[in-house]
């Protein structure tokens, strides 16, 4: 195995993370918005608690992925955001929106104007980022996007808006919403937590129903990409995480609270390795490979060398900060009144 | 001069920049100043530091969630805005940048652990945090100067025939820009924090808000001040001489010199415009002195460089002069409050008017002198986005409507800023002030009273 080639596995690592940790966060916002019901205020509180200590810590996994991409893949990095400057752009904005507001809400006054205001910038942020995060994902996907070298001759409406990126959107924002409900049943009790179930399961079905479906709108709009699904391993991977997906399903179901997040978790992280693996050996598909991306092997070398050692502080760090927050159940009233 | 693509794509980088650099030297001095107010109250066994250093907290979360997206949004603005450049230098100067990912990492990891641990930690295991978040908000300062540095003094490969070639990115990241730069600047940090924190509790006295222990925040906030100021200034000149001798176009710009000469001298305040600075005290030969340390030496002046490698030698010139001043400003700021405080060694005593409004603008100061610090980096460096070797123009991105972004984005900080205000000035009336040692366990929001 090249370093290129581990180092790209490294990348695709930092999507999967992100997507199972940012995307459960980006998920709060969505069923902050979407919260209904006579425990409508509980719901997001609860929400609000269990984002509270790791949200910042759940966005570094982007960071992550984005100094990887332009230390190691420099020529990927600037051909992406040059052609797609427009959904990154919005995505920017929309974290930036979603972060202060968080912020604001968290650390400010609950009852005073700007808690409210906030509460609706961080809701509709949270299901517009991770959409058009999945229009990236998809326009990388499809090849559409025409490059010479490393200059970029799409337009800046290209690729993004076509059905495939769309649908990749549309993913992006199903993902979200079922790992926050799925993540939320173990960590509240009775009626709150039935809440969370309920939508879980409906998020589940909705995300195995848009999968299933992209598949044939790639078949249409991402021909190669979908010749590679055929592949013995992506084909292995699919059936893995469609097995995973609905385990997580029968666990959510049968009320195995402590089973079900674990396997929505990996079921994301399923669709991400399938989309990787489907993927290779293409960075910017039919047009940028991880080989001619690549940076100089010393940059790339030093870059693995660095890793284990960030990842020997980084870990033992992670493990202490979710056991210290993840046993407490959250209740949906004011306790720090 | 119009508004094209570049300079739309340098004004938002520039208002991302400035916007962010508005957080981060809170990011990286406020954790050393928690670090030493919780350690005295374990040393001491005064509650008063540990109830201090909690009043803070949401503080403290509020400006690392702030400082957090804006550095997310220069992450990406280095793609959105620049891809000419990352292509040109991501794989050069990528490694600074990858371990300051994973500086910046820890430091949000262990802030997650201080801001919710009041109640799970020890006093002891809750003091403990907050080292590897001094120690990981100054490194992540540092590895993204020296990402900056080589911005100035490009290190760490060759180019034969327009290609990169021979990249070591470890002589790109210890490149000669490096010390200085990561010393000076980090060091800003522990200054803007020591004022702008003796800033708040100097106005909070003076008006007589209820706080917690105000005085003592002072006290603590004017201490650090006071050991950093004067290692900073020693830091600035070693940085100018560095400078002199690295980059003397920069140098020259800074300095408003026109005319190369020897026993150049020393230029306070002045408009250097169409060749000449005019309205500046001049010292004889000290430029010479100060830039090398011999006061005959030779200064380069800007005629007798081509006009199209020259920076904006206003903007440099009068950033620098506000840095300089505002540095030996806070020096004497900080002299006068420890001798005031000296003098009258009385447990009642608090500073009168003048020194008052005198500490509240220190404040504002210190930012002032952090910002056009980075003001001299970046104007001087121009037209090279990599020193002698990429010009900005050609780093620039080929997409339109970058002004539109730079309008959103305006739009955007504006709101958080009058957001954040609004957030600040309610502190510490919803701080916790009233708080007991008791707080009921699952109290999960800090911050609400």
């Amino acid at each position: 195995m090249s370093p290129e080639l581990l180092a790209a596995g490294v990348a695709l690592g930092a999507v999967m993370l992100y997507a199972m940790f940012g995307g459960a966060d980006f998920g709060g916002g969505v069923w902050s918005l979407l919260a209904s019901g006579p425990r409508k205020d509980e719901q997001r509180l609860a929400l609000e608690r269990a984002i509270g200590p790791v949200w910042e810590t759940n966005h570094v996994w982007l960071i992550l992925l984005v100094v990887t991409l332009f230390t190691v893949f420099p020529a990927a990095y600037a051909v992406i955001f040059e052609a797609l400057y427009l959904p990154l752009f919005i995505a920017l904005l929309g974290i930036v929106a979603r972060g202060a507001a968080f912020a604001f809400r968290h650390y400010g006054r609950r009852d005073s104007r700007l808690a409210a205001q906030s509460l609706r910038w961080f809701s509709w942020a949270s299901l517009a980022t991770p959409f058009f995060f999945g229009t990236v994902i998809g326009a990388v996907t499809a090849g559409h996007l025409e490059v010479e070298g490393t200059r970029v001759l799409s337009g800046p409406f290209e690729g993004w808006l076509r059905p495939f990126a769309l649908m990749c959107g549309l993913i992006g924002m199903l993902i979200c919403a079922f790992l926050a409900a799925a993540y939320m049943v173990p960590r509240t009790e009775g009626a709150l937590r039935e809440d969370f179930r309920r939508r879980a399961i409906g998020a589940s079905l909705a995300l195995g129903a848009a999968t299933t479906l992209a598949i044939p709108v790639a078949a249409a709009d991402a021909g190669r990409f979908a010749e590679r699904l055929d592949d013995v391993r992506a084909v292995g991977a699919m059936a893995l995480t469609a097995v995973l997906g609905l385990t997580g399903l029968w666990a959510l179901w049968a009320r195995r609270y402590r089973l079900a997040p674990l396997l929505a978790g990996a079921t994301v992280a399923g669709v991400v390795a399938t989309w990787g693996l489907a993927q290779h050996p293409y960075l910017l598909a039919d047009a940028l490979t991880y080989e001619e991306a690549a940076a100089a092997r010393a940059t790339v070398s030093a870059f693995l060398v660095a890793l284990p050692i960030g990842a020997l502080i980084l870990v033992p760090s992670l493990l202490l900060l979710y056991l210290t927050f993840s046993r407490e159940k959250l209740r949906g009233e004011e306790t720090a009144h | 001069m119009g508004w094209d693509t570049l300079l739309s794509a340098r004004a938002l980088m520039g208002l991302s920049l400035v916007f962010h650099m508005f957080f981060t030297p809170l990011g990286i001095g406020l954790p050393l100043l928690l670090f030493i107010v919780e350690g005295l109250g374990l040393k001491t066994g005064d509650p008063r530091y540990r109830e201090l250093a909690r009043s803070w907290t949401p503080i403290v979360g509020l400006l690392f969630a702030v400082g957090a997206v804006s550095g997310t949004v220069l992450s990406f603005e280095l793609g959105l805005l620049w891809p000419r450049f990352m292509a040109y230098a991501g794989g050069i100067i990528g490694m600074p940048f990858s371990l300051e990912g994973f500086a910046f990492f820890t430091e949000a990891i262990f802030l997650a652990l201080y801001i919710y641990g009041w109640n799970r930690l020890s006093p002891l295991a809750h003091w403990l945090t907050t080292i590897p978040l001094v120690v990981s908000s100054a490194m992540s300062a540092v590895f993204v100067i020296s990402a900056n540095a080589w911005m100035n003094t490009p290190d760490g490969f060759r180019v034969v025939n327009g290609e990169v070639v021979d990249v070591d990115p470890w002589d790109a990241m210890f490149n000669a820009a490096w010390l200085h730069q990561a010393v000076h600047g980090t060091l800003a940090s522990y200054v803007v924090t020591g004022f702008t924190v003796g800033a708040v509790y100097a106005w909070l006295i003076w008006r007589k808000v209820p706080a917690v222990n105000p005085k003592l925040g002072l006290q603590v906030a004017m201490a650090m001040a006071a050991v950093s100021i004067p290692l900073q200034i020693v830091a600035g000149d070693f940085a100018a001489r560095r400078v002199a001798e690295l980059q003397p176009v920069k140098f020259a710009a800074m300095e408003g010199q026109y005319g190369t000469e020897r026993g150049a001298p020393l230029r306070i305040g002045g408009i250097p415009m169409d060749g000449e600075t005019r309205f500046a005290i001049e010292i004889p030969r000290l430029l010479s002195y100060l830039g090398y340390r011999d006061f005959d030496a030779e200064v380069l002046g800007l005629n007798d460089v081509p006009e199209d490698e020259r920076p904006n030698e206003l903007l440099t010139h009068l950033s620098f002069q506000v840095m300089v001043g505002g540095g030996f400003a806070l020096l004497f700021l900080a002299g006068w409050y420890w001798v005031a405080s000296w003098r009258r060694r009385r447990e009642a005593w608090l500073p009168g008017r003048a020194l008052t409004w005198a500490l509240v603008a220190g404040g504002f100061v210190s930012f002032a002198a952090l910002q056009t610090g980075w003001f001299v980096t970046e104007f001087g460096r121009q037209p090279w986005v990599v020193y002698g070797y990429l010009r900005t123009s050609e780093g620039v991105t080929e997409q339109d409507g970058i002004l539109g972004f730079f309008i959103l984005f305006t739009a955007l900080y504006v709101v958080i800023s009058i957001a954040l205000v609004t957030a600040l000035l309610r502190w510490p009336h919803n701080g916790p002030k009233r708080e007991p040692a008791a707080r009921p366990a699952g109290s999960e929001v800090p911050g609400v009273a």
